[in-house]
């Protein structure tokens, strides 16, 4: 592993320069936000969580150790903090919902008929959104760093604080949900999975 | 050799190239042999593509670095607002006179006994005024919140009907 560029501005910021900070924040901003409209695929709330990520590094600088990539750290930071919103915002609206049932899934929004209905960059969009939603929260989280953010297993292993093997069986689980939920997208195939 | 099983979970891995070289060169010759996993991998081939194929995420907003100033600003301010106690220090610091000191504390510690005084009995009466909730409230931290329903039942106690036969 060689220097890494961002481990050392993190450490010029916890000696109290702001000014490290502030690069800190110039060299990934974009990223961070990129990252958290993946997660959430809604413009101001990635917006606000993009934010977030930056408060919660500037508050957790005693707690950064320059023994990760500071790539990992950072991405660490936003994955916690994006699945608590997550898992909030659920609860509210569980908690909204009151008595009500619990939705069938085979009630949930479909992509199926999306692609001739509405021009296919949105529905392909409306598609994700869903498959996102409906995924397991570490199943997410492996899928955005994967497919989104390019991160290899090991990166994510880190990020996620799991094996490798573990960041294996939850990358494929998610894009086999992925290849079920973006089928009309394709020529029709059926559901992956041959046993 | 034994008959391979179909590497599913390896066909993601292989794709992603997360595979070691001689567990990818396997799964390639069993992909060659085996019609299934090949159309397991177009789709999720697909699957992969499709995500690929998302527009991009949109650009930085403007004034979003003044926006996370502005909130940094605050975090700051926080930071070097000093806690009480050292602001009464550095009050008592800043009186000259030995016996202005004594009287200032003497003053500090009259409002604060009062002040203590007030929240007790204010305390005292907004415990006689919702005794049953609060009798309620006890049993149920006695028998402890295991279940979201329990949590539920919690949060809405105050508006539980009295069982029948009970006072």
């Amino acid at each position: 592993m060689g220097p890494d560029p961002d481990a050392a501005l993190m450490l010029a910021f916890q000696q109290g320069d702001e000014g490290a900070f502030r690069a800190l924040f110039e060299r990934h901003a974009r990223a961070m936000l990129a990252f958290c409209h993946h997660f959430v695929r809604d413009g101001a709330r990635a917006e606000e969580l993009a934010q977030d990520v930056f408060v919660n590094l500037y508050r957790a600088r005693d707690r950064y150790r320059p023994s990760a990539r500071f790539k990992t750290f950072l991405y660490r930071v936003a994955a916690n903090h994006c699945l608590n919103e997550l898992r909030r915002s659920e609860r509210a609206s569980r908690h909204a919902a009151g008595d009500e049932a619990p939705p069938d899934p085979d009630s949930l929004p479909s992509s199926a008929a999306a692609p001739d209905e509405v021009a296919q960059g949105k529905a392909l969009e409306a598609a994700v959104r869903d498959l996102l939603a409906r995924l397991p929260e570490k199943q997410r989280a492996a899928l955005v760093l994967c497919r989104f953010e390019g991160l290899s297993y090991e990166e994510i292993a880190q990020v996620l604080e799991t094996t490798v093997s573990a960041v294996k069986s939850l990358v494929h689980r998610a894009t086999v949900a992925a290849a079920e939920a973006l089928s009309a997208f394709e020529a029709p195939l059926g559901a992956v999975g041959h046993r | 050799m034994t008959r391979q099983r179909h590497p599913l979970e390896d066909l993601t891995a292989l794709l992603d190239g997360a595979l070691p070289s001689d567990r990818a060169a396997e799964v390639e010759r069993h992909l060659a042999a085996c019609a299934a996993c090949r159309a397991d991998e177009r789709r999720l081939r697909g699957a992969v593509a499709a995500l690929a194929s998302l527009p991009p995420p949109p650009d930085l907003p403007p004034f979003f670095g003044a926006r996370l100033e502005a909130r940094l600003r605050e975090e700051r301010e926080r930071g070097r607002r000093p806690a009480l106690g050292r602001r009464l220090s550095g009050l008592a610091a800043a009186i000259p006179h030995p016996r202005l000191l004594a009287v200032a504390g003497a003053a500090a510690a009259a409002a604060l006994v009062a002040g203590m005084a007030l929240r007790s009995w204010l305390d005292t009466r907004a415990m006689v005024r919702n005794l049953d909730l609060l009798q309620d409230y006890e049993t149920v931290s006695a028998v402890g919140v295991d279940t979201p329903e329990d949590a539920r039942i919690v949060a809405q106690l105050d508006q539980l009907e009295p069982e029948e036969g009970t006072p």
